[in-house]
């Protein structure tokens, strides 16, 4: 069986692509989107829900809740294109959450493909992809972060 | 919605189980807001063309299963900050869902009062389909 860096010496992929940011567009976090999406995943929080008392709060308005970035509909970008195997699942995902989003916040997504390898183990040969989005408000502060890996392997292996 | 404060809590204080069970329209909802074209999410005879009984939930709405049932359990002043999970098992509508947070360690720094919990998925079959680590703040008993 070929190690795994035989096959990130022999991998077909677009190398071009890994480490650079691209822009995947902005989001106007809205009232509607906010508690419609807090209420879907069964939030009880007044600060997702609760227009008065979040105007009374430390933020002084509604907040997201911190897995509203999966409802941010973003850009498509560049994609290392990964030629191995025979599909591809979700293999982890790591969020941080640095500060809230809030209702009438601007925010602005870039990501990056920031890293593929290769990992070989007792059912054969995975290769990863690892794409990092990070999530800006108007201010230029960086509010979350999130990096997705995905793997591919061969499922005839 | 009640409080719960750094002082209540200590390794092995268990969050939850709280129990989702996803069902196939809260899967199309989702899908539907995040504009995912896939078809193992949103077609049955995409999802059996890959060798799964029908459709199977993205990852990302696992994630948002497990960190409702954590910003849930730290009530309105408590702050979830960092949430890693991995993919073990695929999850289905209709699946019965236990979702748990097992705090490991305390501690108070640079003002913050951190828990550190290893979390958990596991399905009707007693299998972990996420396992990961999440860090929540906590505010102090007033």
């Amino acid at each position: 069986m070929p190690d795994a860096d035989d096959i990130m010496a022999n991998l077909d992929y677009n190398r071009d692509v890994v480490g650079v940011d691209y822009d995947v567009g902005t989001h106007e976090v809205t009232e509607e989107q906010v508690i419609g999406f807090a209420k879907a995943i069964g939030e009880t929080n007044p600060m997702y829900l609760d227009k008065e008392f979040a105007a009374k709060s430390l933020h002084g308005t509604l907040i997201a809740p911190p897995a509203y970035y999966t409802s941010i509909r973003l850009e498509s970008a560049p994609d290392a294109e990964v030629k191995f195997g025979t599909t591809g699942f979700n293999a982890s995902q790591h969020c941080e959450f640095y500060e809230p989003m809030k209702v009438g916040d601007t925010i602005s997504a870039k990501t990056q493909v920031s890293n593929v390898y290769a990992k070989t183990g007792r059912t054969g040969t995975m290769v990863f992809t690892v794409r990092r989005t990070t999530y800006t408000n108007q201010h230029g502060r960086d509010v979350m972060m999130v990096e997705s890996s995905m793997v591919r392997r061969d499922m005839n292996q | 919605m009640s409080q719960v404060y750094f002082e209540d809590v200590e390794p092995g204080y268990e969050v939850g189980p709280v129990v989702k069970n996803p069902t196939r329209e809260q899967l199309d909802a989702f899908t539907t807001v995040w504009g995912s074209q896939t078809g193992r999410f949103t077609s049955d005879e995409a999802a059996q063309k890959e060798g799964f009984s029908g459709v199977i939930l993205p990852g990302n709405m696992s994630m948002a299963l497990l960190a409702q049932v954590l910003t849930e359990w730290a009530g309105p002043d408590g702050k979830l900050k960092r949430l890693e999970c991995d993919f073990r098992r695929y999850v289905q509508p209709g699946d019965t869902l236990n979702c748990v947070g097992l705090v490991t360690d305390t501690e108070t720094e640079d003002g913050e009062n951190r828990v550190v919990m290893d979390v958990y998925i596991e399905n009707q079959r007693g299998e972990r389909a996420l396992q990961g680590t999440a860090l929540a703040l906590l505010p102090n008993r007033p």
